[in-house]
């Protein structure tokens, strides 16, 4: 993650409307290309009019193409999505193939993820398929046959000495010292 | 726009100065520009948010090529006419139409509404049968065919735009109401195994990734297990306690197996042997109609 991603809103991937599921439904349902007919900086989008357009409409007759001459204005792409997102798009002294790479990309993504961070390239909504655990997930199969009281399975797990164990041991420590200093 | 027809203004008024008085011009911003524009923007500010206005309003609007569109996106080939009058209401229609006249009135979508309905609810009653008893079918599809579920399709196959009413923003029940009408134009289009794909695709799709029994939930799943074995005629329902842990502590833990007939028909657990029977009846549902089971189409 770069430092310009910091601020951003972050999100998971999100596919509105099952889509996919039943049948695969384009997302962008319209895109508007503004553009000035006299400006350098709408070169690009005037050849793109020029030469792709009617291809373009032709092969996504799903979305509607919308085209806007305004004067003395940058060259704009709003695209409107089925969700009800629209994202906005400056194409300023942008060449044709560019523009046609930003159509492609808005044609294919499900919703506006301008100004979005994705945290993960996949997402679920039921991240547990074992469900909850209990003591009696992953319980060893042993016990099943085990009849108690169980010498085995009563000893204590702890390794290190007991007090009362100590306690004996000072005593006897003691005991020695004594007998010692009696000699 | 309006900020550069005043630049435009500005400037031919100094040119026609110049060729009166032959003033020489200064290459700046005209000290009235700034001025101008803050009062236009406070004036902008005063008048508050812009309203939101239909999309059909535009500039950038083609009811037809919309409609075209709309067919070709969700892959169907509507009838141009029977798409129009169900996406046209009946207010629409009576407020839009040139007189009272039959004749003259503009087709509305008041009676495929009903039809929709018909083909909705058979289809998903009839698919929902296959796999469900009765209960689950009948809340499983009242879950789908609330307005809010079909609105919620609706807008998102993009009626929300094109549908021709006089109500703004557009009410839910609205838009549900048209995609049931839809769903009659398809058929009328081309033909009932279509339209109930298309019911398939859109509808039926929306419980694709939830439980059951997240939208059916007995109050008491113990109950129903027992009468539900009864009915199917296997032995009696027997509870037993499987395993406990940590019985006298804030923890505790029980673990019950229903055995009916010496098998085990679920096992569930909870913090009481009470809760503990009813997550097992639930997990018995769910292995009694297999609902685990993904639906498959």
């Amino acid at each position: 993650m770069s430092h310009s991603n910091i601020f951003l809103k972050s999100g998971f991937i999100n596919v509105p409307l099952k889509n996919g599921i039943g049948r695969y439904v384009g997302q962008l349902q319209r895109v508007v290309l503004k553009f000035c007919k006299n400006n350098g900086s709408s070169a690009g989008m005037r050849e793109f009019i020029e030469t792709e357009l009617v291809n373009f409409a032709k092969s996504n007759p799903g979305v509607v193409v919308y085209v806007k001459p305004r004067r003395h204005k940058t060259a704009v792409i709003k695209a409107e999505y089925l969700n009800g997102d629209s994202q906005w798009l400056n194409c300023r002294n942008f060449t044709k193939e560019e523009i046609q790479k930003w159509l492609e990309l808005l044609k294919r993504q499900q919703i506006n993820h301008d100004g979005q961070r994705i945290r993960k390239l996949w997402h679920t909504d039921h991240p547990s398929i074992q469900g909850p655990w209990t003591p009696f997930t992953f319980r060893d199969p042993q016990l099943n046959l085990a009849t108690f009281p169980d010498e085995r399975l009563s000893k204590s797990d702890v390794i290190a000495s007991t007090s009362q164990d100590e306690l004996v041991e000072m005593f006897k420590k003691q005991k020695l010292k004594e007998l010692q200093s009696a000699n | 726009m309006l900020k550069q027809s005043l630049f435009y203004l500005g400037r031919t008024v100094l040119q026609r100065h110049n060729n009166l008085f032959r003033i020489t011009e200064t290459r700046n911003i005209k000290r009235w520009v700034a001025p101008t524009l803050k009062e236009l923007y406070r004036r902008k500010e005063r008048q508050g948010p812009e309203p939101e206005r239909p999309r059909s309003t535009y500039l950038e609007w083609n009811y037809n090529a919309e409609l075209y569109a709309f067919g070709k996106r969700l892959g169907e080939d509507f009838k141009v006419d029977l798409l129009r009058q169900a996406l046209t209401q009946k207010e629409y229609s009576l407020v839009n139409s040139p007189d009272d006249d039959n004749a003259t009135q503009i087709p509305h979508n008041y009676e495929l509404i009903r039809e929709g309905e018909d083909i909705i609810n058979n289809y998903l009653k009839q698919e929902l049968s296959k796999s469900y008893p009765e209960d689950i079918v009948n809340s499983v599809l009242e879950y789908l065919t609330t307005e809010k579920m079909l609105s919620h399709i609706g807008t998102h196959i993009g009626l929300k735009d094109i549908i021709l009413t006089t109500e703004f923003p557009v009410d839910p029940s609205t838009i549900s109401n048209t995609f049931k009408s839809v769903v009659s134009a398809l058929k009328h289009s081309q033909d009932l195994p279509r339209a109930e794909q298309f019911v398939r695709d859109f509808v039926l799709s929306q419980i694709s990734d939830k439980d059951v029994l997240e939208i059916w939930e007995p109050q008491e799943p113990y109950n129903y297990l027992t009468k539900l074995v009864q009915e199917k005629g296997l032995g009696p329902v027997e509870p037993r306690l499987c395993s406990q842990s940590a019985s006298n502590t804030i923890l505790r833990c029980f673990q019950v197996g229903l055995y009916s007939d010496k098998k085990l028909l679920g096992i569930g657990w909870g913090e009481n042997v009470n809760i503990a029977k009813e997550s097992a009846a639930l997990d018995a549902l769910q292995k009694l109609w297999n609902t685990n089971k993904v639906l498959r189409y």
